[in-house]
């Protein structure tokens, strides 16, 4: 089976992201850029199923700027057969990069696609579900568990209480909650192996697609409300005393019960 | 302006996003709610549903609870429409043919104010608007489903152990999580009594989803839940980013922690150093106490 999975460099889940000075977007000034997490469970997802059938063929890609290279190359590192990037504006909109991506799924022909459920820079979850209207394709969402199957593969969504469980005939796309383990560090000889893969280089335009969706525009942008400044008690042996505050402080104070 | 409003419902129930999208949207335009026939989500069958309603009536705007069947709802609908979306807003507004939005961004450590061109689909997080007292019920229209895709079937739902019996975290105005300080699953009773007496979910750090004590579902953060309850109270929770980006939107935090340097004391609105087993007892009996006294 062959899979491609879409990934996203965003900021490391470790970045304190600030705004940036004119208020629109994030500083990027010396920040870590990693594969985004939920892409990175997918990844995974793929890359079980080639331990579990080495005739798979896990391949990435990614729509963006030049850094996001080191995306794809982390990915190789992981295990991944190939990958492709895209060449594109940053803020290209959702739907135009998942136009950009049918592109690409067009000539790699992968049975299964998988994204994460949602990028964590602009948290949409737009781009798995649009792919897949695209492609006119079905979709199944917070996937976290595939297993082989008869004729296709079983797909597991989580819910509220349990999981679904969806077979599908390919082609279809998974959007990725996560994985059943960790995602997987680069070993020594994947990180070598990776160096001297070759990542071939598109643009949107070789891809046949000029950006025309509309965009959502950030007018403005702030950090959450601070926080702080709470009432701490020291527990001292007093537990029921300490207790006692605590409990009257939320009915009396807060009001929340 | 005309707005379609699709409300989701469990177990035949809308809902509480959905009444409160519907009640907000009344004040926008004209509404026209809907909801789709069937049990089982499925994305292109409702999709096509959902689309070709906003489509034959002229609608601007189409709003659903960004719940996760709502989110995959309304990415899907939004592609097959070729309009604007945006998920998960906190609050918007119709303004000169658009919708200005509040939004959460980079995994909740941001928020943004957006324009979304209209037409436009939207999802609408759970408590952005106040439900008006009252307004428990409202008048749905049913659409049926489209077709749906033949190359995908829905074989079984395979429940969680321990899951389910609870409110569910996203909608639950309290919530009492715990971390890594809890030691183990045997513990979590203490978890479940406090729960019970506070009439809230629980919830967990990755720490104790990863570690099996805890199914999947319960975890909140930035590869979890999102969640803003008026009352979030961590036990045994360090306060790593990835938690916060989870949490940190709650109206009033408690943590306990018996280390005094732990980041979550940075947002709690009030704190307990000390050892959560000594406490937490206690605190239900507390908490019981002030419940019961009205
Ligand atoms: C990409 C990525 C995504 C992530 N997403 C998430 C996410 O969505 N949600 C999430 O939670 N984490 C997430 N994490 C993990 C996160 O970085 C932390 O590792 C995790 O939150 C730690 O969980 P914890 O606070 O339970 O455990 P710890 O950090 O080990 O903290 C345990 C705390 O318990 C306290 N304690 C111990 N014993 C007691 C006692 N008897 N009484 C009182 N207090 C006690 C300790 O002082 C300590 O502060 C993510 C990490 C990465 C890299
Ligand atoms: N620029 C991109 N290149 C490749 N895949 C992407 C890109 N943007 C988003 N995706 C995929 O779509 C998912 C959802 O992204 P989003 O809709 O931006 O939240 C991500 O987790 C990726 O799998």
């Amino acid at each position: 089976m062959r899979f491609l999975v879409c990934l996203k460099q965003v900021p490391d889940s470790t970045v304190r992201v600030r705004v940036g000075a004119d208020g629109t977007a994030i500083s990027t000034e010396g920040i870590t850029w990693s594969i985004s997490p939920y892409d990175e469970y997918a990844i995974e997802l793929a890359l079980g199923r080639k331990d579990a059938d080495p005739a798979t063929v896990v391949s990435v890609v990614t729509v963006g700027p030049a850094r996001a290279r080191d995306a794809l190359r982390q990915a190789l590192a992981m295990g991944c057969d190939d990958a492709t990037l895209v060449n594109a504006p940053e803020d290209l909109s959702g739907l135009d990069v998942a136009r950009a991506l049918a592109a690409v799924v067009s000539e790699l022909r992968p049975d299964v696609v998988l994204c994460g459920k949602q990028a964590s820079d602009d948290d949409q979850g737009l781009v798995g579900p649009a792919l897949a209207e695209i492609l006119g394709w079905p979709h199944v969402g917070m996937v976290t568990r595939l297993s082989p199957a008869a004729d296709g593969i079983d797909l597991w969504r989580e819910v509220e209480g349990g999981h679904e469980v969806w077979k599908a005939t390919p082609p279809v796309v998974g959007l990725v909650h996560k994985s059943e383990k960790e995602p997987r560090y680069p070993s020594l000889p994947g990180i070598m192996k990776a160096k001297k893969k070759e990542i071939p280089e598109k643009t949107i335009a070789s891809l046949g697609v000029t950006p025309t969706a509309q965009r959502v525009e950030v007018l403005s942008m702030v950090p959450p409300p601070q926080r702080g400044g709470g009432k701490i008690w020291k527990l001292d042996g007093d537990a029921k005393g300490v207790a006692e505050q605590v409990a009257r402080a939320l009915h009396e104070e807060a009001k929340v019960i | 302006m005309k707005i379609l409003v699709f409300v989701e419902r469990k177990d035949g129930t809308p809902r509480r996003v959905s009444l409160e999208i519907a009640a907000k949207a009344a004040s926008f335009g004209e509404t026209d709610v809907v909801g789709v026939m069937g049990d089982r989500y499925s994305p292109i069958a409702w999709a096509s549903a959902v689309a070709e309603r906003a489509r034959s009536t002229g609608a601007q705007l189409v709003l659903m609870g960004a719940t996760l069947n709502g989110r995959d709802l309304a990415a899907r609908t939004a592609a097959k429409l070729g309009w604007a979306y945006a998920a998960d807003c906190t609050d918007l507004t119709p303004k000169d043919g658009a919708a200005e939005a509040t939004r959460p961004m980079y995994a909740g450590k941001v928020r943004a104010t957006v324009r979304v061109p209209l037409p436009a689909v939207i999802s609408v997080r759970a408590g952005a608007w106040t439900l008006p007292a009252g307004a428990t019920a409202v008048g749905v229209s049913e659409i049926a489903p489209g077709a749906a895709d033949p190359r995908l079937s829905f074989d079984r739902f395979e429940a969680t152990a321990s899951g389910g019996k609870r409110v569910s975290l996203a909608e639950a105005r309290a919530i009492v999580s715990a971390g890594r300080g809890l030691k183990g699953p045997e513990n979590w009773k203490l978890v479940e009594d406090l729960a019970d007496v506070l009439g809230a979910a629980t919830g967990a750090s990755r720490a104790v989803t990863d570690a099996g004590w805890r199914p999947n579902e319960e975890q909140v953060g930035q590869t979890g839940k999102t969640v803003t309850p008026d009352l979030y109270v961590a036990l045994g929770i360090s306060g790593a980013i990835q938690h916060l980006a989870g949490m940190t939107s709650s109206k009033v935090i408690v943590a306990v922690n018996k280390d005094p340097d732990a980041d979550i004391f940075k947002i709690a609105d009030y704190g307990v150093v000390g050892d959560l087993f000594e406490f937490v007892p206690a605190f239900t009996d507390a908490v019981k106490k002030v419940k019961g006294s009205g």
